[in-house]
């Protein structure tokens, strides 16, 4: 797949297409748990700018992530508990 | 009768610290045991047994650091140590059944009418829970666990590097593996409901 934009940011030399979106899929996890540094999180915004394969696997994996955090029913915990976890503190010295 | 040195709390002093910054953790913390242990009782053993061993080494939690993380880590350590040997067989349980169970539990608590307001989409919601509980409570419990620590807890990689004992590049292959397989078992049921291509 050809870039649209030549323009380059990056200084680095010019890698090829494929070490790119291997390098771009490398910092897929960071990037969607918020960990990746702002360098590379430029360079990953880039890339998926004009990669759509890149660009997909962001969205799914986002979606995934969604699904986790937005989807999972938290359990109810049972009223007693927390009374229970006092009491046996009470108990102890 | 000896008086302890400076810094050693009263137990009154003890017990309001340890209320007031361990026990608002008991519903994350009560979470993630029932994930680990997919059963309740077992969850509420893992609970206990923790705040216990918590307030048994309450002196070495240092003030105002992260006590939601420090409480992960010793359940984590329990259910490790003790309670992973006793347990039973969780492979065994029908987690689909225990899914329901607390689901209709839901429904019937708090939210009776005011939320009902679509029932339509509500069910498709409670249908695409229903099928991340069971694709999740599938995996590996080392893949389970940094998925809840780090997509439902929030977790930072640090954090789950400190609570796991593992270093933040296993943190790392662990995640992104246990992402693929819960990927794999959730497209696989999108697939069976005709959804994907
Ligand atoms: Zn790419």
């Amino acid at each position: 797949m050809e870039t649209k934009y030549t323009e380059v940011y990056q200084n680095a030399p010019v890698a090829s297409k494929e070490a790119e979106c291997e390098k771009v899929s490398m910092l897929l996890d960071l990037v969607i748990d918020g960990e990746a540094t702002s360098e590379d999180q430029q360079y990953f915004n880039h890339h998926i700018e004009d990669c759509v394969s890149c660009f997909e696997s962001h969205q799914k994996q986002k979606l995934l992530k969604g699904l986790v955090c937005g989807h999972l029913k938290r359990v109810i915990v049972p009223e007693s508990l927390a009374h229970l976890i006092k009491a046996k503190i009470q108990e102890t010295l | 009768m000896s008086e302890q040195t400076g810094k050693q709390l009263s137990k009154e002093e003890k017990d309001a610290r340890f209320e007031a910054e361990l026990l608002p953790v008991l519903d994350p913390l009560y979470n993630f045991a029932y994930r680990l242990t997919l059963d309740e009782d077992d969850a509420n053993d893992l609970v206990q047994e923790t705040y216990l061993k918590a307030y048994r080494f309450f002196d070495y939690f240092e003030q105002g650091t992260n006590a939601k993380a420090w409480l992960f880590r010793i359940l984590k350590n329990s259910f490790i140590n003790e309670f992973r040997k006793k347990s039973k067989q969780p492979a065994k349980v029908d987690y689909s059944e225990v899914e329901g169970y607390y689901n209709s539990e839901d429904v019937e608590g708090e939210s009776g009418v005011a939320t009902t307001t679509d029932m339509r989409t509500e069910s498709v919601q409670d249908l695409i829970g229903d099928e991340v509980a069971s694709a999740l409570n599938a995996l590996p419990v080392d893949f389970r666990t940094v998925i809840i620590l780090c997509d439902l807890e929030g977790f930072t990689y640090e954090e789950m590097a400190k609570i796991l004992d593992i270093p933040i590049g296993t943190v790392r292959s662990r995640l992104h593996r246990a992402r693929n397989s819960l990927k794999e078992k959730l497209e696989k049921y999108a697939k069976t409901m005709g959804y994907n291509s």
